[in-house]
């Protein structure tokens, strides 16, 4: 199950092509010109409200005989309380049958039909969903309405289910990244808040009772705070009759009363041993403007320029000029209502401090100067055209749909997306980075062997009064 | 949006129409497809230039964005004894620039015309593949002929991406709870012909040894024209595109025969048992892999559809015996070619299933699940229910395969079949292998391919020898 905050992995980066000089006998062709940008708008989408509260979209789109439901309860992670967890437990009881029909029969009836229930937890929402032959829509509708507003809850899985979960906790934790993503959550929001509880402690999790999960559906399942999203090849007249058949009936639920976080500036340092490890896994990050914020489309080309594409500066730098990491990576993760931006990497041990010494002074280079006007149109370009791609499938469209509905972004707001991209300017990109990533206050997690980086990232003059913690007993 | 439907009813609803379940679901009568259900084929148009390069199109105006891949017939199976991971390693050599092109500046050229890019290494073939908006297709074609004909082979590239690599497997491998059991380890047990049984990420001495002049004679010997496809999808003008890509390619020269290589396995006779220790698990895993019938015989469509039967989603056999009655498990994973699917190959392959399980269950206690479910299906045979929810499942899986934002899972299976096959449009052919599996052809190739001989257990088990329940229990018939 993710468990990531819904992320924008949004980013690139592009150096100006430096083309080398035709010379006699060195190319065949000219490089030809790439030529007008294509014209691109969203399918068109049909909006209609049940009058319990549910929120339905209809989008139309794709080659293949198929369609995908998305039913979206605002039911994630930031619903857990101290129980954290406590809406994956519940999601995976809901999978063990409804309506009076077990796991076993569901998961036939839904594979006659080319698909499977998947149900699927994130930090602010419950995602139930299919994808099945055209044929099958209003079948398959049924059987997600079912497992949302029927559910079993049959006491008899529940202890072999609870077993399951705390067996993929373990396993999970075996894992760097999962060790540091944990550590990194838990300094930038503290240990009050489901954004810091990253995973769920094991007695804690093997404390939960059945009860618990009745409660939690009981509390946070219901029309009202529900969205269905329709996309694919169906006929409409026929989705809309199945719609209003299978939802029509659901409660209008509890009211939304989430409460979000901020996170929290650092400086913060964590070092978590993994004797023997031969790399060492960071996470470096701070605080971001939302989503919504006036400031998201210059922190999104940032991002893009500095870490979040494949021709971004510091993966041209830690991996294509020093070869100390094979994945480096940036991203910008939206919270309800403000976000942080991450840079992520597995880098050889003994190369970590170098690793990490390259990265602050990347983030000080843009800060200090603004990139080539070439280089932003190459990352601002790079970013109007993987728009397209994002918007090219029926789960691509039902994300990005999701999403600004999720953060309650206006209906224009895809519309608007790629203008207001096109339109940063190259100064900006520094603001950006001077505004949001403050090296003074950064929060940074390293899982690895620290008998071979410890001293030498302490070393580090960028880290001088950071707070640092870890390992445990130290 | 092209609307395929009025399209596809005349040309190519045959295609998969053998597939379509039929009634109500949860029944069949292996009655006509279902109205309304539309038919569905891909466009396929197959060339050959006069240097051997073979070249596919296929066009849909769903999104404007073109995908260009261009395939080599060389994978893991042909690298050099003492160069293991040299293919993959190559791989990376060819994104480090081209003579017009060079380094960062390929990758420079496809993002910043708004697309992405990347490449892959896999049995029997390495690929190279973009998509971008269509305005920027001609020079994505420019940009792959570049490479093909003039790579910047460079020393100082290979230091750098041997480093690359070496992280990569880090992070992928040696730095991962199981990290590479079912997908490295079991195919090294499973298997005796070395160009099958050796590890294809690469021992790290044979990465270190690896030289310029290693990947030049690589490169001379198997990125040739002739051992080559390339394949554009998208929102295109077919005719333009064969112009723009006979122009750019058909320069280059078309390269010697390939060496042949003897890639056969013999047929296993006793079953293989083989225990692998993971100091970074803390829960044991077991995993099972059988030899695949011959691609292409009536045996491997039965099989593709036992895969359904046993092992993909929560219906299958396996799911329900191990995980949801069991409770052994949370998962059981697994499938035909872990790197691809069942069409992306050509030579031996494996259908593998593996599990992590609790310590407190014993390997013996396992095993004996998955032996019942397999041994069901070696003496029961499946009902027509049955075989026609694996069929649909199948046909939703192709669905899902060709029709994504990028185009790749379309590209891949159409470079695969002009690679393997000769035959592109064999992707409008797939349903008709399906069709003719019964469920007596499924018994008969279940009692053949999944011996208890042909099969190889793998067992991972906690360092240190902290897993007191992991005795093997006469598991390694």
């Amino acid at each position: 199950m993710p468990h990531t905050l819904i992320r924008a992995a949004l980013g690139a980066a592009a150096l100006a092509l430096a083309l080398l000089p035709a010379s006699a006998g060195a190319q065949v062709h000219e490089r030809p010109e790439i030529g007008e940008p294509v014209a691109f708008a969203l399918p068109d989408t049909r909006h209609f409200t049940l009058d319990n509260g549910l929120e339905v979209t209809f989008i139309p789109f794709g080659l293949a005989p198929t369609l995908d439901i998305s039913l979206q309860v605002r039911a994630g992670n930031i619903d857990d309380g101290a129980q954290t967890w406590i809406a994956d437990l519940t999601a995976a009881m809901m999978e063990e049958g409804a309506a009076g029909r077990s796991r076993a029969e569901i998961s036939r009836a839904i594979a006659a039909m080319g698909g499977q229930i998947d149900i699927s937890v994130g930090t602010h929402a419950t995602g139930i969903g299919t994808n099945v032959l055209s044929e099958y829509g209003p079948e398959a509708l049924q059987l997600i309405a079912d497992v949302a507003m029927r559910p079993d809850l049959d006491p008899a899985g529940f202890e072999r289910v609870r077993a399951n979960l705390v067996r993929d906790v373990d396993v999970t934790r075996a894992r760097p990244g999962a060790v540091a993503t944990e550590a990194y959550r838990r300094l930038l929001f503290g240990g009050d808040h489901p954004y810091g509880n990253y995973l769920p402690a094991e007695d804690r999790l093997r404390g939960y009772t059945m009860a618990d999960v009745t409660a939690f559906h009981g509390n946070h399942f219901g029309a009202g705070r529900s969205r269905l999203y329709i996309a694919g090849r169906f006929d409409a007249a026929a989705m809309e009759t199945a719609v209003r058949e299978a939802f029509g009936t659901w409660a209008q639920g509890t009211p939304d009363n989430a409460v979000t976080a901020p996170a929290r500036a650092g400086p913060a340092v964590r070092f978590i041993d993994r004797p023997g490890a031969p790399q060492t896994t960071v996470r470096l990050g701070f605080p971001a403007a939302g989503i919504g914020d006036p400031d998201a489309p210059e922190l999104t080309v940032m991002n893009a320029l500095l870490g979040g594409s494949f021709t971004s500066r510091l993966t041209r730098n830690l991996r294509e000029d020093k070869g100390y990491t094979y994945s480096p990576g940036s991203s910008l993760t939206w919270t309800l209502d403000g976000g942080f931006w991450t840079f992520n990497a597995d880098v050889s041990a003994a190369d970590t401090a170098a690793a990490l010494r390259e990265t602050f002074a990347e983030i000080e280079r843009l800060q200090s100067e603004p990139p080539s006007h070439a280089e932003a149109e190459g990352i601002r370009s790079w970013l109007a055209g993987i728009f397209i791609l994002q918007n090219a499938s029926t789960g691509g469209l039902i994300g990005q749909l999701s999403r600004r509905d999720l953060f309650g972004l206006p209906q224009d707001y895809l519309d608007r997306y790629v203008p207001r991209i096109l339109a940063v300017p190259d100064a900006a990109i520094s603001d950006a980075a001077r505004t949001y990533l403050p090296l003074d206050e950064m929060t940074l997690v390293l899982v690895g062997d620290l008998d071979l980086i410890r001293e030498d990232v302490l070393a580090l003059p960028q880290l001088a009064g950071a707070e640092v913690t870890g390992p445990e007993g130290e | 949006m092209r609307i395929l439907e009025g399209l596809a009813a005349g040309i190519g609803a045959v295609a998969l129409a053998a597939c379509q379940p039929a009634g109500t679901p949860g029944e069949t009568d292996g009655a006509a497809p279902p109205a309304g259900a539309g038919g569905f084929t891909v466009d396929v148009s197959y060339h050959s230039l006069d240097n051997g390069l073979r070249v596919v199109l296929s066009e849909d105006d769903t999104v404007p964005t073109a995908t260009v891949a261009v395939y080599y017939g060389v994978g893991f199976r042909n690298e050099p004894r003492g160069r293991t991971g040299f293919a993959h390693l190559f791989e990376h050599l060819m994104f480090q620039g081209s003579r017009n092109l060079p380094h960062g500046a390929f990758d420079t050229l496809i993002y910043g015309a708004g697309g992405v890019n990347n490449g892959s290494t896999r049995y029997d073939f390495t690929n190279y593949y973009e998509v971008v908006p269509a305005n920027a297709l001609e020079a994505v074609l420019w940009a792959e002929a570049d490479r093909m004909a003039f790579p910047d082979l460079d020393a100082d590239q290979l230091d750098n991406q041997r480093e690359v690599v070496r992280n990569e497997v880090f992070v992928n491998v040696i730095n991962q709870p199981y990290g590479g059991w079912i997908w490295i380890d079991l195919p090294m047990a499973a298997n005796e012909n070395w160009h099958n049984a050796h590890n294809f990420y690469g021992d790290l001495t044979d990465l270190d040894a690896a030289s310029l002049a290693d990947a030049q004679a690589f490169f001379d010997r198997y990125y040739a024209p002739s051992n080559a496809v390339v394949v554009v999808a998208g929102d295109i003008d077919k005719g333009e595109t064969l112009g723009w890509i006979e122009a750019y390619f058909g320069h280059i020269p078309a390269g010697d025969p390939l060496p042949e290589i003897d890639v056969s396995e013999p047929r296993q006779e006793a079953g293989k048992f083989a225990v692998m220790e993971d100091a970074l698990a803390n829960r044991p895993a077991l995993a099972v892999a059988y030899h695949m019938p011959e691609r292409g015989t009536p045996e491997y469509y039965a099989m593709i559809l036992i895969d359904q039967l046993l092992l993909q989603g929560d219906d299958s056999r396996l799911t329900r015996a191990v995980v949801d009655e069991a409770g052994y498990a949370s998962d059981v994973f697994g499938g035909i070619n872990l790197l691809g699917n069942a069409f992306n190959y050509d030579g031996p392959m494996l259908w593998t299933a593996g599990l992590i399980h609790d310590s407190e269950f014993t390997v013996s206690e396992v095993m004996t699940a998955i032996d019942a479910t397999i041994e069901g299906i070696r003496t029961e045979p499946v009902t027509q229910a049955d075989l026609d929810r694996a069929r649909t499942k199948l046909l939703s899986d192709f669905y899902g395969t060709v029709d994504t934002a990028t185009r790749f899972g379309l590209v891949d299976l159409l470079a695969a079949f002009a690679l393997f096959d000769d035959d592109p449009g064999r992707i409008n052919r797939i349903a008709g292998g399906f069709a003719q599996v019964t469920p007596d052809l499924v018994l008969a190739t279940a009692r053949e391919y999944l011996r208890p001989a042909n099969r190889t257990v793998l067992e991972v088990r906690l360092a240190g020898g902290g897993d007191a329940a992991a005795a093997p229990g006469g598991n390694g018939e």
